[in-house]
Order: structure tokens, then sequence, then C-alpha cells
């Protein structure tokens, strides 16, 4: 007799699609026009009237757009794609696939293209390596601090203070007027930690990541002073270290309801906070300067526009034409107008909130940092060991060193 | 017996292991697309899987290096890949015993006769329909350290202090077990209460007649005639448990620090969205053996125990 296979009824219970979603290789139509597949991170609802712009400037080419949102879900459907040998021929490269990108050889080189001259060389050189240029990134995203004008002036305080120092008296007197002075979301890198780094890296040729993953510094020589001055807040007790609980939604719904004075924040607050709180008096601010440094915010560029290099030469030259009129003054400013994004290019004046208009200087100038867009390799590995370092070392488990000496061990690990 | 009776007797014999064998040709003939599909979706993921467990395949490059057993040291010595396991297993064993020690009793209750009783079992069922990843949001809003989270402004106005209940190791292990426990009991509860109506009301008007009290009832009878169910339960909560992502991913992160990160957090975020393939087809390739030595080991138990009280 035989008996019936387990299998059997596994194997029809789990029927799950195989196929996957993606564009296939470009097709060109009878028509004469050249069709160019492009993988948007940006949405569906944003991205249509861009393209619809793009069509009119330039109706030879036909744009076959699919969709996937950030971060995770595009990440995975692009290297599935690019694993299969069906990436689109335009896609985005982020801080998250830009090494695997980058050494795979996926992407084409656009550093001698005329169309990268207008784009501020920061946003260009964080999608390149060793002088080529990949992702074309037209704009970049900046967090400093948000201040509650009342609060502030309820001490005398009319702004965020230029050093850290007296950052740390302001918040000491807030607290002893019985407001809260300070809160900041350590769900993800600190605001403050990144702008600190920032700041030092920003002086300093070679870079301070030039100098670590080179292996002639370490995380420990580079970052202990940042991680100590930071600390700072906790071990004297200006901010409670329930903070590592916290997101940024948590924190931005606190300031919004006036029960905090200065928190991190970044332009997406903007909207939330102006809609929570109409007649709150806010302001951005810079992270203040330690070690006799300049005030100077966290902040990235955003992901870059890429060409596949393994379209074929025509499809390629459309994709250039595409991201020509991308970086042009007219598609920047469609860009900008759907994104509401603060765009780097010099021959576009992006508008500016007036309460991010000191952030926005920052933007424009390329005077921004964020360790894991900044690291070589190995980002995402250390991004979250030094988060859930940074959030140990904030409970009191561990010292800014042995943080420090964390990151060495993994980089070394990884 | 003649020869032509030998012969007949042969021929018939033949005749049968022929159509014997037409037979079984036909059902696994049957068996044939069901066998391809397991192997296609099963067989050949779980041997690529192990393949890339021994290469530094990214995800990107369709021709990765053998690097041999390279990534299994790496897990072995990654101190929040152990922590990962560590923390997989207490929430699993945790979950487990917490929802087996309520829900056998409240499906005693949900079992008598009382008015509302559907809406009541509706209610302990509920949690069960939303999101994982949905309930751990919003309880990382009702568990919010602040003052202004739900549980702590509760606190305060009673003039007590706010809890962390987030913010340290120890209370946010203790949370993602609690939401955990209080998603998953109605549930199972619910499965228990079925079982409990197969058990035939005479037993308990002979124990009752025999001056059992409830108690002895709960434990002379309900308790052995519901270990079918307990083994069901047990062993979907062990493995729903060890693989759990969800909810500790969107009510802690895995934090603070790696106090609450999992197993599957490792494998998703550390292995795939990191691009180190290789890394996470060998915790997976661990996973799955201890996932199954785990299962089998509590399949063995549960079922000598069955057996014991059968």
């Amino acid at each position: 007799m035989n008996k019936r296979p387990l299998l059997a009824a596994a194997a029809l219970l789990a029927a799950v699609p195989l196929a996957l979603s993606g564009c296939s290789s470009s097709d060109d139509g009878a028509d004469g026009k050249t069709t160019i597949t492009f993988l948007s991170w940006t949405g569906e609802e944003q991205m249509t009237p861009i393209l619809d712009a793009f069509s009119k400037a330039h109706p030879e080419i036909k744009v076959d757009v699919s969709y996937s949102p950030p971060v995770a879900e595009y990440i995975q459907t692009l290297q599935t794609q690019v694993l299969s040998g069906i990436a689109p021929d335009v896609f985005l490269v982020a801080a998250e696939n830009k090494t695997n990108l980058i050494e795979g050889g996926h992407m084409l080189d656009l550093s001698g293209e005329d169309f990268v001259k207008n784009v501020e060389p920061f946003n260009m050189n964080t999608y390149g390596r060793d002088g080529a240029q990949y992702g074309l990134s037209l704009s970049s995203w900046a967090a400093g601090y948000a201040y509650n004008e009342d609060l502030l002036a309820e001490v005398g305080a009319t702004g965020i203070p230029e050093t850290w120092d007296e950052f740390l008296d302001l918040c000491e007197k807030l607290q002893d007027a019985g407001i809260t002075p300070f809160l900041e979301s350590v769900d993800q890198m600190p605001t403050t930690l990144s702008a600190m780094i920032g700041a030092k890296s920003h002086s300093m040729d070679p870079t301070l990541d030039d100098l670590i993953f080179s292996g002639e510094s370490t995380f420990e020589a580079e970052w202990t002073g940042a991680l100590t001055e930071y600390n700072k807040l906790y071990t004297e007790g200006l901010v409670s270290p329930d903070v590592v609980a916290l997101d940024g939604d948590m924190v931005r719904d606190e300031f919004a309801a006036g029960r905090v004075a200065i928190i991190n924040a970044g332009p997406w607050i903007i909207n939330p906070v102006k809609e929570a709180a109409p007649d709150l008096n806010w302001s951005f601010g810079k992270i203040p300067a330690i070690d006799g440094g300049e005030p100077f915010v966290a902040g990235a560029a955003s992901p870059g526009y890429a060409i596949n290099s393994a379209s074929d030469e025509a499809h390629q030259e459309a994709a250039k034409v595409f991201l020509s009129w991308l970086a042009s003054p007219e598609g920047v400013e469609t860009f900008q107008a759907q994104t509401g994004d603060v765009t780097v290019t010099s021959d576009f004046e992006p508008p500016v909130d007036p309460v991010f208009t000191t952030m926005g200087e920052s933007i424009r100038n390329g005077e921004l940092y964020l360790p894991m867009i900044s690291w070589q390799r190995s980002e995402d590995v250390l991004n979250v060991e030094a988060v859930a370092q940074i959030q140990r070392m904030i409970q009191g488990q561990s010292t800014p060193q042995e943080v420090a000496q964390a990151l060495d061990a993994k980089l070394a690990a990884s | 017996m003649s020869l032509t009776a030998t012969a007949t007797i042969t021929r018939a014999k033949r005749r049968g292991r022929k159509a014997g064998w037409r037979q079984i040709t036909a059902s696994q003939a049957f068996l044939l697309p069901a066998t391809i599909i397991f192997i296609v979706l099963f067989i050949v993921p779980l041997g690529q899987s192990f393949w890339w467990s021994l290469t530094d395949f990214t995800g990107y490059n369709p021709n990765p290096n053998f690097i041999g057993f390279a990534n299994y040291a790496t897990i072995l010595q990654d101190p929040s890949m152990l922590a990962g396991l560590l923390f997989t297993l207490l929430f699993a064993v945790g979950t487990t015993v917490l929802i087996t020690a309520l829900a056998i009793p409240l499906a005693v209750q949900l079992n008598k006769v009382f008015f509302g009783r559907n809406l009541v079992r509706s209610l302990w069922f509920f949690p069960a329909i939303p999101s994982m990843a949905i309930l751990g949001l919003v309880w990382r809003y009702i568990l919010s350290p602040l003052d202004s989270g739900v549980v702590n402004s509760v606190l305060v106005k009673l003039g007590l202090d706010s809890v962390g209940w987030l913010s340290t190791d120890a209370l946010a292990k203790v949370s993602v077990i609690v939401v955990g426990v209080w998603a998953a009991t109605g549930w199972h509860a619910v499965l228990y209460t079925a079982y409990l109506q197969s058990i035939p009301a005479e037993y308990y008007e002979v124990a009752k007649i025999d001056g059992a009290t409830s108690r002895q009832q709960f434990f002379g009878i309900t308790l052995p005639l519901l270990t079918p169910a307990m083994v069901i339960s047990t062993f979907l909560l062990m493995t729903g448990g060890l693989k759990v992502f969800d909810l500790p991913y969107t009510l802690t992160n895995g934090g603070p620090g790696f106090s609450t990160y999992t197993i599957t957090q490792s494998i998703v975020v550390s292995g795939v969205g990191q691009g180190r393939y290789g890394l996470a087809s060998a915790l997976a390739v661990l996973f799955t053996f201890a996932v199954g030595i785990l299962s089998f080991s509590q399949l063995a138990l549960t079922k000598v125990i069955e057996r014991r009280f059968s």
C-alpha cells in the first residue's frame, strides 16, 4: 500500500507565484521612439508630472516607468533585477546599494557629461569613487535642531548657541525652568553626532573616513571625542535615557505640543508641525560646534539617477538625454515643485520655507555629513552596530570609547 | 499441486504484480506535478541557500566565490547575532508557556454559557486579526516612555512616575513578550474551546456525582483530554515564536542595543538588507537546523505526554 507523501499536500498548498515584477528590457517602437526603462524611487503621484514634462520636451524618447517604494523594497527589487540581468536603463543608487553597484560595475561613469557640471560636486561625489561619478543626485536633505522660540525666550535665549558648551548650559537653564530642554530620537544615527563628526571631517583633508577606511586611523581615534561630548547630555542628566525608545514621530509630536524646547529635525516635520500647531513660533538651527569647530548639520545627498552599464549604446544615450533634462533648469524646477526638495544645481534657486533658510544654505553648499553615506564599505553593517552601541552608551552600559572600539571591531570583521 | 494449477497460479500472480505496478505507476504519475513543485519551490531553494552560505554572495554577482565555512564562523563570533538567538529563544519559550497557561483557563470560561458570550469571544479573538506589524506600531505609542504615552499618562495622573517600558533592556524584552502573549492568547483560547466542546458532558456529570470539585474536574478531565489541542497549540507557538520578526521590529526595532534583536531580523536586516546574502543564508541554514531540532524534540515530548494521558 502506498503511503500518501506529505510532500504532495505541502507542495500543492504552497504554490507561490514565481514571476518577479520588473522591467523587461526596453523595446523601441515602430514609430522611431526610443523607449528607456526606469525604476522610480519617487512615488507615481510625484513622478508623473515630471515624466510628462520630459515627454513634452523630448517626444522622441519614451520612458517606461515602474515604481518601487524606498528603501528596503526598492533596494531588493533592483538587486533582483540586476542579478537577473533585467535591470532598467535608469535606476536610483542610494547609500544602501552604492558599494555593491559600484564594485559590480553596474553603472555608467557620468563624470565627463555636460549635465553634471552644474550639480553641486558634493552630491555627484557621494555616489562616486576614485574620480568617477555614477549617480546624478539633484537634491539633498539636512537635519539640525528645531527650536521653540517662545520656550527659549523664557530663559532669555534667542536661538541655538554656536558652541556645544553653551548649548549644554542652555539645556540646564531650560531644565531649571521646568521645561524639557531637548529630545532626540535614537532609533537611527543621532543627528547631533552626525553633525559633530561631519564638522570635524569637513575641516580635514584627507577626510576622517578616508583615514579610517584606509587603515591610517580608527573610529576610536576619530570618534571618541565627539561621542564623549554627545554623551554629556545623558551623563549630566539633561536628557532622559528613555530617548532610546523614541522615534522621530514621537519627538515631533512632543515638539508640536509645546512640551519640549529643542528637538532634532529635518524638513519632513515642517508640514506636520504647521498643521498640528499653526501658531507655534519655531525655527531651525545648526548643531553647535565642539572643539572650536563650526556649527554643522547632518544630511546627505539624495539618491542619484544612474544609467545601467549593461544597456546598449542607443539606450544609454537616450538615458543620458533623460538625465540631462532632469538636471536642466526646467527639469530641476519641475522636480522641486513635485518633491519639495532643496535642489543643488547652480542654475536654479529653489524656494525654501522661511523656517528652513539656515539649513538651505548648508544643503546648497554641500556642507552635510551622514556617516552611512560617507562610509566607504560595510555601511549598513556599521550603521546597525553604531545605533545599537550608541543606545547602550546612552543607557550607561558602555563608554564612548567602547562604542568606537566596537565600530573598529565591526569594520575589521566585515 | 498439479503443474497446470501451479502455472495458473503463477500467471495470476504475474498478472496481479503487473496490475499492481500499473496502479503504483498511475498513482505516482498523479503525484508528479506536486513532487516537481515541491522540488522546485523547496528543495532547490534550500540547496541554493546552503550553497550560498558557503560563498561571499552579495546578491549582485552571479558568480560568487567559495569561502567555506567562514560565514558560519562570523555568525558564531558576532555578539549581535548571538544576542538575537538568545532573545528569539526567550520569546518563543516565554510566549508558548504564558499563552498556554492563559489560554486554557480562558477557554474553559469562554466555553461556559453566559450573556454576551459570543461578543466576549470576538473581543478576545480580535487581536489575532490585525498584522503583528500594525500591532507593534500601535503598542509602541501605547508604551511610549514619555509622560504623554498612553500607559504613562495614566500612571502620571495617579501620581506615579512614568516607566521606560521600551527603553531598558529588561522591560523592553518583557514588553515584547507581553504584547505577543496579548495578541495570540485569544486565538489559542478559541482553539482550546473547540476541543473542549468535543469532551463529552457525561464525564463532568459523572465526576460531579462522584463529588469532584471544579479543580479536580479541570485537572482530572479537562486537562488530560485537551492534550491533543496542547500538542497542536504549543507546536504552532514554538515555531511561530522562533520565526518572529514583525512584532519586535516595529515595537523596538531590536533595541535598545540588541536586547530584543531576533534571528529573523539578523537574516533580513543584517544579511539581505545589507547585501550579505552569503551570511544571511548561513544564518538561515543554522536557524533551520535549530528550529527543526527544537520542533521535533517538542513533538516527541508532547506525543509521549499525549500517549500517557490518552
